[in-house]
Parts: structure tokens; C-alpha cells; sequence
């Protein structure tokens, strides 16, 4: 009942207060259009407003961030669906099947499911963060250590590797280079440089931001643009054909599945929405018995990715309000507004701070309710960015990319590099090589290595140590189970 | 050989020659780390032979059950349509690659020959300007000529030309051209829609980044395009 008490003290406390109520639709809105832009994201708005939150109350600014977080996860979807340019890594895996679904004319479904999915993930999501912030994140934190998170790092790349590849070993090569590019720059233990071959530009490494827009979003212009060149280039077709409820409630195993999955992954730090998303997508096509259909168009492709990726968001502040431990790039600057305010995020802010706290939950509570209303609106004009002609959209695209790329880090050798990785994924492509892997393998790949190397310190450099970690032990097992598998495949599997 | 096609083999060969080459570049930063025993190399050394290990396992796979997919793949279709069009344009014969590759050689040209030019004559950073913009002048020209019967290629190149560009004559006078040369690439052919697009294209750009976001983006250095940049900022800021 205490659970209840709190949540209408703060949700009355949010909606009593105009101006925390402008703040509220100010943040639900633009979390929603930054997300839906392609080339700026929710961490551009967020960076943007950074600095400005220290004119505001803690609990204004801590507000307007999670809100930005629900509904910025949301809105990267639209323009993955629409034009394969994932918002953020999150919503990488919802173009998998969101973007052949617009092109077989779908669109209208599949940002109808996830908008439906984005918003039933993060509500639910936020309603477990509310009952069991405490016992979760007693549990995660003491049970998790880095053996572990390497342990679901590897799991997750083993399920992941064969997302979008031609073969299950060009899979694997897509995932390796970008557990490589990962690689360049300092090394996370001792801090040496690795292949820099000299230019300082390397030595901080390479950004996943160009790395991500070049991948999906230029590439993708390459590909449509040798159609039009040939002349077989086929404008997708428009529909605003919302999924039905009954379409929606025959994929109620996939959302159960990926609630939990987004929100366990939520919950650990520096893994997140991403690796949420990912393993979301490749559990629903491991359950199902159509296992070819995913990729050409499948709603439920959408609805796993978009389910987890926004159940992950009420998950990550459990990390973060408990233990003051962010899980990724917007909870880090949630840090940095309390730490305008002269405060710490931590166990302490439960106590110091309990109207602050139940203020936040409510928020992302009705942020992610408010994704239905605003986002059946948004779609249905959104959707009619397609009817503009390929070679207009283009241009446009490729200059948002530009922009977005350089205002990472304000470097011209960013837009260079992200135009590079366009034309290195267009041939990858070309050779049915993933680049849904290679993100990812990017992504992963810091995470990847700096725990195993905190891992095998923590460990004694003794490889046996994983044994008395029953769980790190259960996700390598599953992890080589899954490679075994993948291999027996490739070579003992009938060809078709 | 049953499966085996030259370009299987190439690939491969290029797997394991980009292995070879990042594992003689790892000695450079093989060095201990004392608190750490497997030390700064064990980790993209043990990526690299994996990447060997993937490349063969491709070879062998292709060897034994021809070009077919192995039957569990997921999502590949979300790349459909990329293969097939590069068979249907004849945009994979070894001609159309190394024009390809000639023309985006270009941008790379731009970065590095008036810099050599540069070192050999003993010139300062600002003393270069000109055979910046007398290279590019070339480099443009040449571009112009090789594009022409392989708009793909160009298409390719045309993006990292424009960056190449970005930081001498800044992204508010190179984006209008960029805008219409890839309208032009991608089959557009009517003047006037080119110029209306380009127009709306450049002024929501504006708008929305300089005039609502202050997202700062490159002015160019190089008199007039440098002028010209911060000319914009200054009006719309």
C-alpha cells in the first residue's frame, strides 16, 4: 500500500504544478521528435539541455530527463521502421523486420505496434521499478559482477551473431569487425594505444555514433540508390492501417517475453537498452516456429525489440537511483543534474529525497502512457514522409546524417569516417555480410572487454573461477550451446 | 574446388590479409600491463585469430555446400534486394570495381596530395590555401569526367567528397551543391525541382540546426568560403 500512497502523492505532486506539467509535455514531446529525427537523438535534446537544468528544481530537471529517456527510446522506431535509420543502438533491431515492413507497405502497422508495444514495455516496466526498486537492485548488484555481465555480453553476442547475415560464419566476421573497431584506441586497463597507427584522431577511439549512422542510414541511401540508377527501385507503399488488438494480443507471449528480458538487461549497468533490444529480437526468433520469416516483415520482429527496449528504461534507473551507478549515456547525464543540484543519486536519495523519487517514477509512468495518445497522433502524419520522392529524402538525410555525426564531437574526421563505414557496408552488404552485427559487436565490444578483464583480475587469472559463479557458468554454457548449435548448422544442415 | 568461385577465394584472402596485417601492427602496443598478466594485445589478438578462424570456416562451408544459407540465418532479407541489383547493373565485374575505386580515391586525393605539395615547397598552413582550392578545382573536374556512366560509383564517392571538403570550405556553402549532385546522381533530371528542393532542403537545415538548436557546424577556413560561413551564423544565430 506504501508502494500505492507514494505514487498518487507524486503523481499529484507532478500534475499540481503548472509549470512541472509543461516541463512534463515539454520533455514527453521532444524526447518523442529528437528520437524521430534522423541524425539527432534524445542525447542531443538531453545535451543540449543539460546546462539549462541547473535554472531548474532537481526534481524538474531529473524529471524532464526520464521523461526524455521513455519516449526518446520510443521515437527512434519511427524513423528505423520508415527509413532503416535506427534513432539510437536501441532501436537497431526494430528495422530488422520495421523497414521490409514499410517497404511491403506496412508501415502503418508497424509503428502502430510499436507505439502499442513501446508503451505497454514502459508502463509495465515502470510499474515493477515502483514495487521492487529495492529488492531488484539488492539482488542484480550483488549477483552480477563482471564475470557475469562478460558472461551475458557473450551469450548475447552468440544468440545475436546471425542477426542479419547471409551465413552463420559472415555473421560471425560481421560481429568480429566490430569487436575490432572497438579495439582502436586506449586499451581499458592499462590505457595503451592500439592501432592509432600514429593519428591522434584514433587514440580516442572510434565514435559509435558515425559508426551507427553510416552503417544503417547511408548505407541504406547506397543501396536505394543503385535501384534508382538501374531503374528498379520500388517506392514503399503508404498505409496508415493501424495493427488490429487481436493482431496484438496473439503476440502477448513475445511481449511477456521481452518485458522480462528488457528489464533484467535495464537493470544491469553499462548493458542496457541495447543489449535488451538485441536479445528481445533473437529470443522471439529463437521461440518461434517460422524462424525464416523474421526479417522479411514480421510484426513480431517489431513488437520484441520495441517491448524490451522501453522496459529497459524504467529498469536503468533502478542502477541508477539505488546505487548511483549509471547504465548508459542519459542516465550519465542524470548524474550530472543531480550533481548541479549538489546531490548524489544513491540509496541515500530514497531518504533524503522520497518526493523527488516518487515525482520521477510518476513521470516516466504517465510518459509512457502518454506514448499512445501522442504517438497514434504523431504517426499518422509522420507516415506521410514517405510519399516524398527518394531522390528528395535523400539529400536530406544524408545532410541530418552530417550533422549528427559532427555535432558528437564537433569533428569534420567524423563525417569522413561515418561516410567511409556507408560505403564499407553498401559492399559488406552486397556480400551478405550483417551490419545489424557489426554494430553491435561495436557496442558490445568495450563492455565486452574491459569486464573480461575485471573479470579475470577479480578471478586470479584463473579460468576455473567461472565455475563457482553459478551464473556467469549457466551463460557461457548457454553461450557455446548456442555456437555449437550455429555451427552444426552450417555444416551438417540440409542446403535449401 | 567443387563450389568454389575466384571471388570466394578472394574474399577469404582478404580476411586473412587484413588478420595478417593488424597482427603485425599489434607488436606495436604488445607491452605488459602489471596488473594485468594477458596485457593490451591478448584481446584483439584473440579477435583476430577468430576472424581467421570465421573466414576459413566461410571458405569451407562455400566449399562443401555451395553459396546456400545455412538454415538457421535470421533477418537477412532485411538486406534484400542489395545482391541482386548489383548482379542486375553488372555492378560486380572487376571494371566496374576499379572504377569505382578510382573515384573514390578522390576525396583521399584532396586530404592528402596538397599537404605533400605543401611539405615539398615549405609552405605554412595558410600559404596552402591556394593549392587547396586548385587541387580541388582538378579533383572536381576529374570527378566530373569519371562519373559519367557509372552514377553508382559516384554516388559512393560524392558523400566523402562533400566531407572531405566540410573543414576548408565549410558545410553552408558545400551542402546546396551536395544536395543537388545527389538529386542529379539518383536520376533527377528537372532544374527547377532540383533548385525548390534544394532550397527547402538548406533552409530547414538552417532553421532548425543553427537558428533553434545552435548546433555549431563547420564554417570552412579557406577566404571566401570562410566568410561566407560565419556570415550565415552571425545572420541566423
Amino acid at each position: 500500500m506504501d508502494v500505492l500512497n507514494n505514487f498518487i502523492g507524486g503523481t499529484i505532486s507532478l500534475f499540481s504544478d503548472p509549470i512541472g506539467v509543461l516541463i512534463f509535455l515539454g520533455g514527453v514531446i521532444g524526447g518523442m521528435l529528437f528520437g524521430a529525427i534522423p541524425g539527432v537523438s534524445m542525447l542531443t535534446l538531453a545535451a543540449i539541455l543539460l546546462p539549462f537544468t541547473g535554472h531548474l528544481s532537481a526534481e524538474h530537471g531529473i524529471m524532464l530527463f526520464s521523461v526524455i529517456y521513455c519516449t526518446g527510446v520510443y521515437g527512434g522506431a519511427i524513423t528505423a521502421i520508415l527509413f532503416n535509420i535506427p534513432g539510437a543502438p536501441e532501436n537497431a533491431p526494430t528495422a530488422f523486420d520495421g523497414y521490409p515492413m514499410t517497404r511491403k507497405g506496412q508501415a502503418g502497422k508497424a509503428v502502430g505496434a510499436a507505439v502499442m508495444c513501446s508503451a505497454l514495455g514502459g508502463t509495465v516496466s515502470a510499474v515493477i521499478m515502483m514495487v521492487a526498486t529495492a529488492p531488484i537492485a539488492n539482488w542484480a548488484i550483488r549477483a552480477f559482477g563482471p564475470p557475469e555481465i562478460f558472461a551475458l555480453v557473450f551469450f548475447g553476442l552468440a544468440v545475436a551473431s546471425s542477426v542479419g547475415a547471409k551465413s552463420f560464419w559472415k555473421g560471425w566476421l560481421s560481429v568480429l569487425v566490430g569487436l575490432l573497431i572497438s579495439v582502436v584506441g586506449l586499451d581499458p586497463v592499462g590505457g595503451i594505444a592500439r592501432w592509432d597507427f600514429g593519428m591522434p584522431y584514433l587514440l580516442a577511439g572510434i565514435h559509435f555514433i558515425p559508426m551507427i549512422l553510416g552503417f544503417f542510414a547511408v548505407s541504406e541511401i547506397f543501396v536505394q540508390a543503385e535501384k534508382k540508377v538501374i531503374g528498379s527501385y520500388e517506392a514503399p507503399k503508404i498505409s496508415v492501417d493501424f495493427p488490429t488488438l487481436k493482431e496484438l494480443i496473439a503476440h502477448k507471449v513475445a511481449v511477456v517475453r521481452s518485458i522480462f528480458i528488457g528489464f533484467f538487461c535495464g537493470i544491469l549497468p553499462g548493458i542496457g537498452a541495447t543489449l535488451a533490444a538485441f536479445m528481445g529480437y533473437n529470443e522471439a526468433v529463437r521461440w518461434s516456429k517460422n524462424k525464416e520469416e523474421f526479417g522479411k516483415g514480421k510484426m513480431e520482429g517489431v513488437i520484441s525489440s520495441e517491448t524490451a527496449n522501453n522496459a529497459a528504461t524504467g529498469a536503468a534507473m533502478i542502477p541508477l537511483l539505488a546505487l548511483g551507478l549509471p547504465g548508459g549515456a542519459l542516465t550519465a547525464m542524470m548524474v550530472g543534474v543531480f550533481q548541479m543540484h549538489d546531490m548524489q543519486p544513491g540509496p541515500l536519495v530514497f531518504l533524503l529525497s522520497p518526493d523527488l523519487v516518487w515525482v520521477v517514477f510518476a513521470a516516466m509512468f504517465f510518459a509512457n502512457l502518454s506514448i499512445l495518445l501522442i504517438g497514434w497522433m504523431e504517426t499518422k502524419t509522420i507516415i506521410n514522409l514517405l510519399r516524398i520522392p527518394f531522390q528528395f529524402l535523400a539529400p536530406l538525410i544524408l545532410c541530418l546524417a552530417t550533422v549528427g555525426s559532427y555535432a558528437v564531437r564537433g569533428l569534420v574526421i567524423d563525417v569522413i569516417v561515418m561516410f567511409i563505414a556507408g560505403a564499407v557496408g553498401f559492399f559488406l552488404r552486397r556480400s551478405g555480410y550483417s551490419v545489424a552485427g557489426i554494430v553491435l559487436g561495436l557496442i558490445l565490444g568495450g563492455i565486452g572487454e574491459q569486464t573480461f578483464a575485471q573479470a579475470m583480475q577479480m578471478l586470479h587469472f584463473e579460468w576455473s573461477g567461472f565455475i563457482g559463479r553459478p551464473i556467469a557458468l549457466a551463460l557461457l554454457i548457454a553461450g557455446f550451446a548456442a555456437l555449437v548449435g550455429s555451427i552444426y548448422n552450417a555444416f551438417f544442415s540440409k542446403a535449401r | 574446388m567443387r563450389n568454389l568461385k575466384l571471388s570466394d577465394l578472394v574474399e577469404a584472402g582478404l580476411w586473412i590479409g587484413i588478420a595478417l596485417f593488424l597482427y603485425v601492427y599489434s607488436f606495436e602496443f604488445d607491452r605488459n600491463i602489471e596488473i594485468y598478466k594477458f596485457g593490451a594485445s591478448a584481446w584483439p589478438r584473440a579477435l583476430l585469430l577468430l576472424v581467421v578462424v570465421a573466414a576459413l570456416g566461410q571458405l569451407y562451408q562455400t566449399w562443401k555446400k555451395g553459396e546456400a544459407d545455412s538454415g538457421s540465418m535470421i533477418g537477412q532479407a532485411s538486406d534484400d534486394g542489395a545482391e541482386d541489383a548489383a548482379e542486375e547493373a553488372e555492378h560486380n565485374t572487376l571494371a566496374w570495381y576499379l572504377w569505382t575505386i578510382l573515384l573514390m580515391a578522390i576525396p583521399f586525393a584532396y586530404m592528402l596530395v596538397p599537404d605533400w605539395i605543401g611539405a615539398a615547397m615549405g609552405l605554412e598552413k595558410a600559404g596552402l590555401h591556394p593549392i587547396k582550392m586548385v587541387c580541388a578545382i582538378v579533383l572536381l573536374v576529374a570527378y566530373v569526367f569519371l562519373v559519367r556512366g557509372n552514377h553508382l560509383g559516384g554516388m559512393l564517392a560524392l558523400p566523402i567528397l562533400f566531407a572531405a571538403f566540410l573543414q576548408d570550405y565549410g558545410f553552408y556553402a558545400m551542402a546546396p551543391l551536395f544536395i543537388v549532385g545527389v538529386m542529379f546522381l539518383m536520376g533527377e533530371r528537372r532544374i527547377s525541382r532540383m533548385l525548390i528542393v534544394a532550397a527547402i532542403v538548406y533552409a530547414f537545415l538552417l532553421g532548425m540546426f543553427l537558428s533553434l538548436l545552435y548546433v555549431g557546424l563547420p564554417t570552412g577556413n579557406i577566404s571566401p568560403f570562410y566568410e561566407f560561413g560565419t556570415g550565415m551564423v552571425n545572420l541566423l544565430q
